[in-house]
């Protein structure tokens, strides 16, 4: 597909979530906006840097998220193949009530219930929200993420644990040695999948009061109402260049560490 | 039977579940030795292979390796498969990793060798099998009998004191079982006390110091490849020779 039908793709993939996100207000003008009015642009380009501001609350959201939800559910995701006893089951069910949650409940239960505190950094701070959104993102993430590393995990044949094993590698060894590596490669795929989703998921932080890059777009076009779709359309692009760049990188990342297939046999 | 018997194995059994495929197995090697295991299909050969390296675990009888229990709870498992190779029938080499680095992972992860070390004992043991120019090559990239030596090169690494094969040339195209044949020659030649699975009779043949036939998990009949093979005292062993040679 031409780098144009995925752009436009993008766009009416944001479109869609953008209009359920307006379902309750519907702004008026809708149709009688087009595209290539200047006025839009001009407005458009004037609060670059609002949305700007936006765009970046939207990467270290998914950044942080997704980090999270590595450093938590690698490791799910390792207990529910090689674990046992309480500890597996544990893991299984905390996966299944993650999973099985909406995540605007799960941001409300973070940041109201839970009542996660600010985070002091020194030179930054991170506000309760924020925290919030990270840590519901990242938790509902690491679910995903487990199930991930579970199946590539199983995937990697049983001979080749046990061929660490004749080697006196002791089982954590050989699962570090020489399934863990392999079981990374197969994730790639299911690894980007998880990425565009958590990017686009961030949007959902509106219901704790954090303005990302969608909510400051809603928030523009409420205010010029004839800017709807070249407001949208510029959102897209900047959401279609962070997953083609990093779906890209992930690409590049499998084939530098595909493993050599020969012809022969 | 000696008192200083290499591996004594004695009354082994083992069951899966409800079944039973190992009854009462008994056989010994003294160190140097080469014994092949023969058998049907699904007689129990590589159950007890698996035994003697506890990648399956005996429920009765023992097993003396040099004088140690290996079926004692008490044993440490990565310390005794450190000094008991071993090569399996569909090679299960490291997919992820060159032939040096298939061969080197023992000695560097287990053994603690550094880097260079463990590259140059690798190298080594490549060469041996005749595999110095595939050195940087990856599983995927050699044939079935390239795979299988690669295979020995990593159980030879760790300089053990007994080798198991598992069928080692039964997934191989014919034309490809005489090299890996022909490093177990050299082995043999070099002393290395060796327990073999094998439907290669005329190796068995060769170098085998004792045969050992099992049926439905018990031993049938054992005895020196010349008896064993011209004088068969068991109907059950002259009927599951001739079988194998009809294959051949
Ligand atoms: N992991 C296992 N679980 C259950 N049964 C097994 C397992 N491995 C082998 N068996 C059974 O044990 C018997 C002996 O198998 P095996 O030792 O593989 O025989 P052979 O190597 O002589 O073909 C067979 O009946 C087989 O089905
Ligand atoms: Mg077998």
């Amino acid at each position: 597909m031409s780098v144009a039908g995925t752009l436009a793709l993008a766009a009416v993939e944001s479109l869609g979530a953008a209009a359920r996100a307006t379902a309750g207000a519907p702004p008026t003008g809708l149709s009688t906006a087009f595209v290539g009015d200047a006025v839009d642009w001009e407005f458009v380009f004037r609060n670059a840097d609002y949305l700007g501001v936006g765009a970046l609350l939207t990467i270290g959201l998914t950044v942080a998220s997704i980090l999270l939800g590595f450093v938590v559910g690698f490791p799910a995701g390792a207990v529910e193949v090689y674990g046992d006893g309480y500890l597996k089951r544990a893991v299984t069910v905390a996966g299944i009530v993650l999973r099985g949650t909406p995540i605007v409940v799960i941001l409300i239960v973070m940041y109201f219930v839970v009542g996660v505190p600010q985070i002091n950094l020194g030179v930054a701070s991170i506000s309760s929200a924020m925290t919030a959104g990270i840590l519901g993102l990242g938790l509902r993430s690491a679910a995903y993420q487990s199930q991930i590393f579970r199946a590539t995990l199983a995937s990697v044949d049983d001979g080749q644990l046990e061929a660490g094993r004749s080697i006196g590698l002791s089982r954590f060894e050989a699962v570090r040695y020489v399934v863990v590596p392999q079981a990374l490669r197969r994730s790639i795929p299911g690894f980007q999948n998880e990425f565009t989703i958590v990017l686009k998921d961030t949007s959902i932080v509106f219901a704790i009061g954090l303005a990302e890059l969608l909510t400051r777009g809603y928030d523009l076009f409420s205010e010029q109402t004839t800017a709807v779709l070249e407001v949208i359309l510029f959102i897209s692009a900047i959401y279609f260049v962070l997953t083609f760049t990093t779906n890209r990188a992930l690409d590049r990342l499998g084939s530098y560490y595909a493993i050599p297939e020969g012809e022969s046999t | 039977m000696s008192d200083d018997d290499f591996l004594r194995v004695t009354d082994v059994s083992k069951w899966y579940g409800e079944e039973q495929v190992l009854h009462d197995v008994s056989f010994e090697m003294d160190r140097g030795d080469v014994t092949v295991l023969i058998g049907p299909s699904g007689s129990g050969k590589s159950t007890m292979l698996r035994c003697v390296n506890r990648l399956a675990e005996a429920q009765e009888g023992s097993i003396l390796l040099d004088g140690e229990e290996v079926l004692s709870p008490d044993l440490d498992v990565d310390e005794l498969r450190r000094e008991v190779g071993m090569v399996f029938q569909g090679f299960n080499l490291f997919a992820h990793l060159t032939a040096v680095g298939n061969v080197a992972l023992g000695p560097r992860r287990v053994l603690g060798l550094s880097e260079t070390e463990a590259r140059e004992r690798a190298e080594d043991q490549l060469e041996r099998v005749g595999l110095a120019d595939q050195l940087d090559s990856y599983p995927a990239e050699l044939s079935g009998g390239q795979q299988q030596r690669v295979g020995i090169a990593r159980a030879l690494a760790m300089e053990p004191k007994l080798m198991l094969f598992d069928e080692p040339t039964s997934a191989l195209d014919p034309e490809l079982i005489g090299e890996v044949l022909e490093v177990m020659h050299g082995l043999v030649d070099e002393g290395m006390t060796m327990l073999v699975v094998t439907h290669e009779m005329s190796f068995a043949r060769a170098v085998a110091d004792e045969i050992v036939f099992l049926d439905d998990g018990r031993v049938v009949e054992r005895g020196p490849p010349e008896q064993l093979f011209e004088r068969p005292e068991e109907e059950r062993t002259g009927r599951f020779l001739e079988r194998i040679a009809s294959h051949d």
